[in-house]
């Protein structure tokens, strides 16, 4: 089964998967060929990406593309479905403390119109309940609810408040006026504390006042008794604390492997894969198990691979630190065809990929995580995490992709790139990245290339 | 001191009771002062207020959370070096008692913030004086709303954001135009020419549901019953009454406008908003569902002023209401 790492069309995974089955394969219950998502869920993208070539891969895959079917086939079963809206990180670590429970992130519907090509019409369909193109691709998750094709319809709806993106807290609210009850749950804007003020540390190396820490914690207790109410069982801290190992326990894989990939020599697993590999972080794909499995397998290909001294990319790959999730996938192939590969990321969850404090009351360090959201807080703090990692994986240019009509990137992008180019010294362009970007790939392309010419130009100097 | 504020719920009382000059920035001369080069998708309300605040390095700005535009305005006069800058986080939510601790929480920061800035100590006795006059002129401006011409009734309520003093609107000629209301969010001096084209088309504003009109002038304070401190009475006058947009739910804000839509026969709904702002632009379908009346989207553009094609489509709006 060990093949020399290199990345695969749709139709050569075909014979690849043929030949690992011949070769003795075992796969999850989700398992199989990646083309039956093409044939059975019309995700035509898939035939325009290039994927990682491994075992560890395909499952990564087929755990990714069979969320909503898992889903289907858990509320089927008697389980709880929680739809958790924006908050990227923190309300599922309650919601699988709880038996029975399943919750995952309605946002994910962003990336629907990119995998199925705008074949499903959910843009056109948002665009007439009266959400138009002004807003980010997140507006496909609206007619997702309303057609039920996707993911089953949740029997909780829960969502953050306050300081989230305003597109996405108008379609929440549009989604409510259409018939689905929220709980809202209130996030302040973190702030530095003042002087004066009793300052708590959080994940990532923030700090926030103890009066929005206490804020937030109220606050999760009560999305608390919500979740414990649906399950009809007892959030105690500590079915709580156990929550937290567990998601930990997801962390702790994502940081080795992350570590492992963006700090090798050259890139061991493609920036496609890491993109998907760091996603799970968020809601476990909804299965925080599986997750597990899924991110032993691919931590042990990488190091496998790095042992061998095998890799997807050569050495002379420009080091790229890509800011924020792109809305088309295809975008991180084009990325490393260029010449570029992953040295660190920020896909906007980077607080659900710090550990969550496990010697604090549970509630205490949900809160804290939560407050660590790189997208409540002041720029200027994302900024400088981005700064930080971009000097320690050596990174020799910043990529900051824009999504298109998301408020929160008309401004943060400006920041992010001063901060960058003053404090880091490095290049820095902001891209933006439609769902399907193909008729955009020539400028997608060039802008790119320039940017991975210049850094490797830079290294002679 | 001048301190300028980007939101009608941050209370000017406040601000008085600590010796300084509160000023709606909306109703600054000269605000927002052009057409400023702005990236894609940001709201040029919320450029102005940067602007503004880089310009007044002697006065200070209190920008808000009610919207990501201005949170991330404030972030950006920050990194170009603004000093005398606040951001007061208004709560999104208000319907547990998290919202008022997080109102009351933030005045008190705001307060150590005017105390840094040379302010005063506030005493009781003069924030429910600055309270009590502020009440009285906003309910002599609500009673003027419904018979007031659009322009005058814009002009007096701006007069009330920069001073607080009462200015009594003009009285409205009768008429046999259109009944519309304007609903959405800075409505500003520039603008106004907007509600002459109107009158000029055949129809008039009965409801300005602009952050500057009516619904500005909603905090109450409940002082009379008793004992209740006024800074009490502050904060729950403020926090209790705030009417708009980025509330979750923003069920408030329909209620509001539920009555009044129907007692001034409101035959059809301009949504004013600003480029970027997807807050107010994501209400038209639900106004539409909810009032079942016509909504033209209607948008503020970089530059001030009535743009032909906007005009346009207001007229034949007018036109369709006939």
């Amino acid at each position: 089964m060990n093949a020399p790492p290199r990345k695969l069309s749709l139709e050569e995974w075909d014979g690849r998967y043929d030949q690992l089955r011949r070769d003795g394969l075992r796969e999850p219950a989700y398992g199989g060929p990646l083309r039956r998502h093409v044939v059975r869920e019309n995700d035509f993208r898939l035939q325009q990406l290039r994927f990682d070539n491994s075992p560890a891969a395909l499952r990564l895959w087929n755990f990714l593309l069979t969320e909503n079917e898992r889903l289907h086939q858990a509320r089927a079963a008697g389980h709880k479905i929680v739809g958790t809206m924006k908050d990227l990180g923190t309300v599922p670590v309650m919601a699988y403390a709880l038996p029975g429970v399943r919750a995952f992130y309605p946002d994910g519907a962003w990336w629907t119109p990119c995998l199925m090509e705008c074949s499903d019409k959910l843009l056109q369909q948002a665009e007439r309940s009266g959400i138009d193109a002004s807003f980010c691709p997140v507006r496909a998750m609206l007619p997702a609810f309303e057609n039920g094709r996707h993911f089953p319809r949740p029997d909780l709806l829960v969502c953050s408040a306050g300081a989230i993106c305003d597109d996405f807290s108008t379609i929440a609210q549009r989604l409510e006026h259409l018939g689905y009850p929220i709980f809202w749950w209130e996030i302040p804007r973190r702030r530095h504390p003042d002087f004066g003020e009793i300052a708590c540390p959080l994940p990532g190396n923030l700090a926030a006042p103890k009066t929005q820490v206490d804020c937030v914690r109220a606050e999760l207790q009560r999305v608390g008794q919500a979740l414990a109410e649906l399950a009809g069982e007892n959030l105690d801290d500590d079915c709580l604390a156990a929550g937290i190992r567990a998601a930990n326990q997801v962390r702790q894989r994502l940081d080795s492997l992350r570590r492992l990939v963006y700090s090798a020599p050259a890139a061991p697993l493609p920036a496609l894969e890491m993109l998907v590999a760091e996603m799970l972080a968020i809601h476990f794909c909804s299965d925080r198990d599986e997750t597990i499995a899924v991110l032993d397998d691919l931590l042990a290909e990488v190091q496998s691979r790095a042992r061998r001294g095998q890799f997807v990319l050569g050495p002379q790959a420009a080091r790229i630190f890509w800011v924020n999730p792109v809305a088309d996938l295809r975008a991180m192939n084009l990325l490393e065809e260029l010449g570029g590969r992953l040295c660190g990321s920020d896909f906007m969850f980077t607080h659900a990929l710090d550990l969550i404090p496990e010697n604090l009351p549970p509630l205490e360090a949900l809160a804290r995580a939560a407050l660590a959201d790189p997208m409540i807080g002041p720029a200027s703090d994302r900024a400088a995490r981005i700064v930080r990692e971009c000097q320690a994986g050596r990174a020799e240019a910043v990529v900051v992709s824009r999504i298109p009509g998301a408020s929160h990137c008309a401004r943060e992008g400006e920041i992010i790139l001063e901060m960058v180019r003053r404090q880091a010294g490095i290049p820095a362009i902001e891209l933006e990245i439609p769902p399907v970007s193909d008729a955009m790939r020539p400028s997608l392309a060039s802008r790119l290339q320039a940017l991975v010419e210049t850094a490797q130009a830079r290294r002679s100097h | 001191m001048d301190v300028f504020l980007t939101s009608p719920w941050i209370p000017p009382e406040w601000i008085r009771a600590h010796g300084l000059q509160p000023r709606g920035l909306w109703a600054a001369e000269h605000f927002p002062g052009g057409a400023w080069p702005i990236s894609a998708g940001v709201c040029a309300f919320a450029e102005a207020a940067v602007r503004f605040a880089e310009a007044r390095t002697g006065a200070a700005v209190i920008f808000s959370t009610a919207c990501d535009q201005l949170r991330r305005g404030f972030d950006a006069a920050i990194l170009h070096g603004k000093q005398r800058a606040f951001l007061f986080n208004l709560p999104a939510t208000w319907q547990t008692p998290a919202a008022g601790q997080i109102f009351r929480s933030e005045l008190e920061r705001l307060g150590q913030f005017l105390l840094a800035l040379g302010g005063r100590a506030p005493s009781p006795e003069g924030l429910r004086h600055d309270m009590a006059q502020a009440s009285r002129t906003r309910n002599r401006l609500l009673e003027a709303a419904s018979v007031s011409s659009p322009r005058g009734f814009a002009e007096a309520v701006a007069r009330f954001h920069w001073d607080g003093s009462f200015a009594p609107p003009l009285l409205a000629a009768p008429s046999s135009q259109i009944p519309l209301a304007l609903v959405g969010g800075p409505f500003l001096a520039p603008h106004w020419k907007w509600l002459d084209e109107l009158e000029a088309a055949g129809a008039r504003i009965v409801l300005n549901a602009t952050e500057m009109g009516e619904r500005s002038l909603s905090p109450a304070f409940a002082f009379e019953a008793g004992a209740r401190p006024p800074f009490d009475a502050l904060v729950h006058g403020y926090c209790d009454h705030i009417m708009d947009v980025f509330q979750r739910p923003n069920t408030r804000l329909y209620s509001w406008l539920k009555p009044r839509l129907a007692s001034r026969r409101v035959r059809g709904i301009v949504l004013w908003h600003f480029t970027g702002c997807d807050l107010w632009r994501g209400e038209a379908q639900t106004l539409r569902e909810i009032f079942a009346l016509p909504v033209l989207l209607l948008e503020a553009g970089a530059e001030p002023g009535a743009a032909p094609r906007e005009l346009n489509r207001l007229q034949a709006f007018v036109e369709t209401l006939r």
